[in-house]
């Protein structure tokens, strides 16, 4: 969080600086199965981040000290490539990604039916390709996707959305430049049908009402992901009602 | 590594096949898959490349950073390179550190590159023995269904032949184009079914022998040889295998050229 209060972010008319309005998100496409070789697989293109996702398994968990008796295991991974950024990451596992990786996992286990695969493990690799403010929130997207691809039994998708505070003006979806100047951001991971949250972070300051606009955004924005993320599974496994 | 799944019936069955000189996708021994090099594909790296060969894809970006130089060769730049095989792309690559065999990678790909000299070293000097640019080219492993070696290198060059120098960012001069002299070219062959067989698919490595892979420059020059895992191959075959190399290196080369 930034705070920089003296760089104009937003014009008079509430037009921001890449032209959205305020509860608009940046532009979308979702593609299911892309790696040939993974049981399921998606990417998301959010704006300029682009987020790829692979499942593989449900498979035997090994170590045996890993396995759960009554459930699978969702072992989750969320990793940033070296060239995803302007200053390139140097390659290996930081505090960052083990936390985004730990609460993605959580999120998903919400709505994965893991009681139909006791003792075994589904693993979710999330590779952000190129990254613009946002990567979390599009690696838990990919990642229904791909779960959803590879067949794996769920009671609902998630989709993640954040929004967040520039200019004290509450904005949904802010790209790279937007986030650099940021007062607050609230991601939030909505289940498409239930409407119910499985994932949930904030930081920054936002006034009881900033935080009700903010969360309302969010909630806007999950029904219209939805549907990209059904249109890309029927065009992958060649469905089209 | 995790251990391939019944690699003694794949072995029986790639041996059958190798008797009737047939392989499992019905390609001839020096038969590659086609190849798809597409550049310009990764908006936060300097030059970069997307290759497809197969089931197999991979991506190649380029990054710069400024390094101070070092003190026995005071005018020249760096390069570097950095194998990811992280376990999205296969079921058979785990988490953690880098394996040997994704260190082995990102180090026969290098060789290739650096010992062909298609890099001055001397061109990315800024000031004599304070600053100069370091290339930092990484490799990433989208879907492995074999010969990685080949598609990283492929990928390696693609990037490398449309990276952009970026002076403005750094404050350091404009933005100019990386020179690159050559185009060295890798191909792989590995021991299936008892002879060798160019461009392996993954089920053809786990039931296979020995590899080799050789990296040659645009006057056929040779400049990286590896061979890996556990073999022995006559002298007769590997005449025969560099014979293809001179002729698939220089097909590779114009894809990636243009």
């Amino acid at each position: 969080m930034g705070g920089y209060g003296d760089v104009q972010m937003i014009d008079d008319n509430g037009i921001r600086v890449d032209g959205r309005t305020a509860g608009e998100i940046r532009p979308v496409s979702i593609n299911a199965g892309i790696i040939p070789v993974a049981d399921g697989s998606a990417e998301v293109i959010w704006g300029t981040n682009h987020v790829i996702a692979a499942v593989y398994g449900p498979m035997e968990a090994h170590p045996r000290k890993i396995q759960k008796q009554d459930r699978a295991v969702l072992d989750v991974r969320y990793n940033m490539a070296p060239f995803s950024t302007t200053d390139r990451i140097r390659p290996g596992f930081n505090r960052r990604s083990r936390e985004i990786s730990k609460v993605t996992a959580e999120a998903l286990e919400s709505v994965v039916l893991t009681e139909l695969y006791p003792r075994s493990k589904i693993r979710v690799e999330i590779e952000v390709i190129t990254a613009e403010a946002g990567t979390r929130c599009a690696g838990i997207t990919a990642a229904s996707v791909a779960l959803a691809d590879a067949g794996i039994p769920m009671t609902d998708m998630v989709i993640s959305v954040a929004s967040g505070k520039i200019n004290g003006v509450v904005v949904c979806d802010l790209n790279k430049e937007e986030d650099n100047y940021g007062e607050a951001d609230l991601p939030m991971g909505v289940c498409a049908n239930s409407g119910e949250l499985v994932f949930l972070q904030m930081d920054g300051d936002l006034s009881p009402e900033e935080f009700q606009i903010a969360w309302d955004y969010n909630m806007e924005a999950i029904a219209p992901v939805h549907e990209m993320m059904i249109d890309a599974l029927k065009r992958s496994n060649g469905g089209d009602e | 590594m995790a251990t391939p799944p019944v690699p003694e019936l794949l072995k029986t069955h790639l041996s059958k096949l190798a008797e009737n000189d047939e392989r499992l996708d019905g390609r001839d021994r020096f038969e590659g898959r086609d190849v798809i090099v597409e550049t310009g594909v990764l908006a936060r790296a300097e030059g970069s490349a997307r290759v497809q060969m197969g089931d197999t894809i991979v991506l190649a970006g380029v990054k710069f950073q400024i390094m101070t130089p070092y003190p026995d060769r005071p005018t020249s730049g760096g390069f570097m390179t950095s194998a990811e095989v992280r376990p999205v792309c296969g079921v058979h690559w785990e988490a953690g550190p880098p394996s040997p065999e994704a260190i082995e990678l990102g180090r026969v790909v290098d060789r290739g590159i650096r010992e062909s000299g298609c890099i001055d070293m001397e061109d990315l000097c800024i000031l004599p023995g304070e600053k100069a640019w370091q290339v930092i080219l990484d490799v990433f492993a989208l879907s492995d269904d074999g010969n990685l070696f080949d598609a990283f290198a492929t990928a390696a060059m693609a990037a490398l032949r449309t990276a952009i120098i970026p002076g403005e960012r750094f404050d350091v001069g404009e933005d100019r184009p990386l020179p690159v002299s050559k185009t060295p070219m890798m191909c792989s062959y590995h021991r299936v079914g008892g002879r060798f067989v160019y461009d392996a698919l993954r089920r053809e490595e786990i039931g296979g022998g020995e590899r080799i892979h050789i990296t040659l420059g645009d006057d056929n020059h040779v400049h990286s040889l590896q061979k890996g895992l556990k073999g022995a191959f006559t002298a007769a075959e590997f005449d025969e295998i560099m014979e293809h190399a001179r002729s698939r290196c220089a097909e590779l080369r114009d894809l990636v050229n243009n």
